[in-house]
């Protein structure tokens, strides 16, 4: 199949027409080496089809980010896996000069391209029009005119691109950029030495030699040479390159554009409110208020009915099926595992929902804007708000946001403190301890529990802001910081980008999240299931027989040895083990083995207390508070959950990455174990500390 | 009269007549912005933090770290 690439600014509604050309026929992975969004999909081209690949949005092919880095490693390498055999270049022809420099960038590359001039919808609305004949002339490529929104003339977009591949045109005589005397002699040095063909790839290896990953060590030693050998100076080459082109086709596209007159726009008008010093801020925080109510008020509904499916599906496997390991495995390890995952659907779904609707609109943009020189304080860059916020969902998707960061440093600290943001795991833990500790009392309007909620949630925030302003002072950093932001008109939002988006997002966590909640949740099945030498058999002996000495009814005879089986079990020794090191911080060996298990995913703490107080099925907050209630130190007689031990257990969570998932994730954004090792155990000092203090001080 | 952006107040148009560093002009030259690019300070955001600037009809957001690179020529 052959391959076409879609290239273009930020902001060109490029995604737009990736969408309608390949609707759900997409897939979603990372480019080889870098966590940079790769999305793939397959193409309907008349007869035949293609692989349409979307390039990450770039600027130029001088990167700013690692978004730009990954396109000029494509399309800078003929041997690269994604090389296309054409591209489709989408420019916003409501700033058509802008998006010219990619342009001519990707032509003097020698790469067969159809120009398309999206947006025709809003250019209309402005009085705007270009001369797509006239440009088709000048720049010697076919030019379309079409608008990925409406959807309206794709169809002559899929006819160019179906002869384009059909009969690629002879290449280019001419480039686009004349090159100086300085670059024409390092270009031919290049040509010679390591054989390639194309001049303007030649120039650009000049210019990149240290950054392209596809290069051999002995090839950029030898471009470093010839690069001090002629004293190429790299920035001052860029500049002046760029230059060129924009003095060369700054008068083409003159010729070809009917331009309106600038006028207030609609944009402006609410820009006037949205950016404004007063009135920005509190938006933005009523904003993410009403997002933060809106991901808990609508997503209980149908988690309830998620949790409440899965438990009867889980004790209807248990009574259809006869009664033995395999029934257990299916109702207590797989299926209790699935329903831990399936359950945050509805909470990530809505979180994205709200976070693309807002993205779309082109509100993210300002909101990063107006949070920069707060996040500079700490280190961060306005664009880490985006990652903060959508920490409060989940780690996972927030660090992978943090790829629009240029700043090595900055992106480094906003992976390093979102999983202290509270993410949508700790809730069922928060839910079931809160109910312990704080009685359910109304103070004014404020519910006394909600408070504590809230409470959790700042101690969060401020861990997290507190830990940026630490590693600022560690971290040391060579690369300049900058902002540099687009601000793009405010649009109606394209639904069916929303709602791909949202169906992505989901389904990533379900498949990679998901794969290793339902792995852990196995393992502890197991854990629980089986114990060491003939402990087993011996909890289930002892326990008849006190059943017997007892009295005891039938389902109070069968929780007293599930009990007792799981103290004798591999878990039941491994929390025993972790006893005497949690023993200061008020936990017992059963939260011990919580805290062991809510590592592969906060929110099985809740299945796990299910499981070791032996309630079987029922997943139930209510009944597991009631469990706990009970539950009494088996030498002290004392009380296991105090409020000072729940407490404890509450600052544990807020501060602990207990999350495999996230370690996961950080090891592959930032390229080695190093990071997410270092974060895990600051994190968990912070942590023990934190429970510590908060044990010793209130028992 | 020509002077830095980061220098001016909010409303001010003028025509950039140079950078002052070249690393800030490779980046904002290759998102449109040019010597002879119209400027226009939207907004400056309060306690020295971003500028809102219309450049040829695009809005971009800068800090005033880079704002302080861009010299206008002012009218």
């Amino acid at each position: 199949m052959k391959t076409i690439a879609l290239a273009g600014n930020p902001n060109s509604g490029k995604s737009s027409v990736f969408n309608q050309l390949t609707g759900l026929r997409q897939k979603v992975a990372n480019f080889p080496g870098v966590t940079v969004e790769k999305k793939t999909g397959v193409c309907r081209l008349g007869e035949q089809e293609v692989l349409l690949v979307d390039l990450p949005g770039a600027y130029s092919l001088y990167p700013n980010s690692s978004d730009e880095q990954v396109v000029l490693n494509i399309l800078a390498n003929p041997g690269d896996e994604n090389y296309p055999d054409a591209l489709v270049y989408i420019a916003d022809q409501t700033h058509l000069e802008k998006h010219f420099l990619l342009l001519t960038q990707i032509l003097d590359l020698g790469i067969p391209c159809v120009l398309g001039l999206n947006m025709a919808d809003m250019a209309e609305k402005q009085g705007l029009r270009v001369d797509t004949a006239g440009l088709s002339r000048l720049l010697k490529i076919p030019v379309v005119n079409f608008s990925a929104r409406l959807g309206t003339n794709l169809d002559s977009l899929k006819t160019e691109m179906a002869s384009l591949l059909a009969s690629p045109p002879p290449a280019r005589q001419e480039a686009f950029h004349n090159s100086s005397e300085a670059e024409a002699r390092i270009i031919s040095r290049i040509q010679q030495d390591l054989g390639v063909e194309n001049p303007y790839r030649a120039l650009l290896l000049a210019h990149h030699a240290d950054k392209y990953p596809f290069l051999s060590q002995e090839d950029k030693q030898h471009l470093a040479r010839i690069c001090q050998e002629e004293k190429f100076q790299r920035t001052r080459q860029q500049i002046a390159e760029t230059l060129k082109r924009y003095e060369r086709f700054t008068p083409l596209l003159r010729q070809c554009l009917v331009e309106s007159q600038e006028r207030v726009t609609f944009t402006d008008r609410v820009d006037s409110v949205l950016t404004h010093r007063l009135w920005a801020p509190v938006i933005f925080f009523t904003l993410m208020f009403l997002v933060f109510q809106a991901v808990f008020a609508w997503a209980e509904a149908p988690m309830n009915w998620i949790e409440q499916s899965f438990g009867s599906l889980g004790s209807y496997v248990k009574e259809t099926l006869p009664d033995g390991w395999l029934a257990q495995l299916l109702a207590d390890g797989i299926i209790a595992g699935l329903g831990g995952i399936v359950v945050f659907v509805p909470q990530i779904g809505i979180l994205f929902l709200i976070i693309t609707i807002l993205e779309e609109i082109g509100y993210m943009s300002r909101a990063a804007f107006i949070s920069d020189r707060l996040m500079q304080q700490f280190g961060m860059n306005g664009r880490s708000v985006i990652a903060l916020v959508s920490g409060g969902a989940c780690a996972i998707p927030a660090i992978m946001s943090t790829r629009t960061i240029g700043n090595w440093k900055e992106r480094l600290t906003t992976i390093l403190v979102t999983p202290f943001i509270s993410c949508s795991a700790r809730i069922p833990v928060y839910a079931v301890l809160i109910g312990f500790v704080v009685p359910p009392t109304q103070v004014g309007i404020f519910n006394l529990q909600g408070l504590a909620f809230m409470g959790l949630y700042l101690l969060g925030i401020v861990a997290a802001l507190g830990s940026a302003w630490a590693f600022k002072k560690i971290l040391r950093s060579e690369d300049p910081s900058w902002l540099m932001l687009e601000l793009p008109p405010y649009r109606w939002p394209v639904w069916r980008n929303v709602w791909l988006t949202v169906y992505e997002k989901v389904s990533s966590f379900v498949l990679e999240a998901g794969k290793v909640i339902l792995l852990i949740s196995i393992i502890l099945w197991a854990l629980a299931s089986f114990g060491p030498g003939e402990g087993m058999t011996r909890a289930s002996e002892e326990a008849a027989l006190q059943a017997r000495q007892n009295n005891l009814e039938v389902a109070q005879a069968a929780d007293l040895e599930a009990a007792l089986r799981m103290e004798a079990s591999y878990a039941g020794h491994l929390g025993k083990v972790m006893e005497p090191f949690i023993e200061p911080l008020g936990f017992d060996w059963k939260i011990g083995i919580a805290l062991l298990t809510s590592f592969a995913a906060r929110e099985v703490f809740v299945g796990t207390m299910a499981t070791l107080y032996s309630i079987g099925s029922t997943d139930e907050e209510a009944t597991i508070k009631e469990q706990m209630a009970q539950a009494v130190h088996p030498e002290t007689g004392l009380k296991v959950y105090t409020p000072a031990a729940s407490l404890s257990l509450l600052i544990f969570y807020v501060f602990a990455l207990q999350c495999m998932s996230t370690l996961a994730v950080v090891k592959r954004e930032t390229g080695s174990w190093k990071w997410p090792l270092l974060q895990f155990f600051f994190m968990g000092t912070l942590a023990y500390l934190g429970s510590l203090a908060a044990y010793q001080l209130l028992s | 009269m020509s002077s830095a952006v980061s220098v001016l107040k909010e409303g001010i148009t003028g025509k950039i007549s140079h950078f002052t560093s070249d690393e800030v002009a490779g980046k904002l030259l290759t998102m449109g912005v040019l010597p002879g690019s119209r400027v226009q300070i939207v907004r400056i955001a309060p306690f020295k933090g971003g500028y809102y600037l219309k450049i040829d009809g695009i809005n971009l957001a800068v800090r005033q770290q880079e704002a302080s690179s861009i010299v206008l020529e002012i009218a």
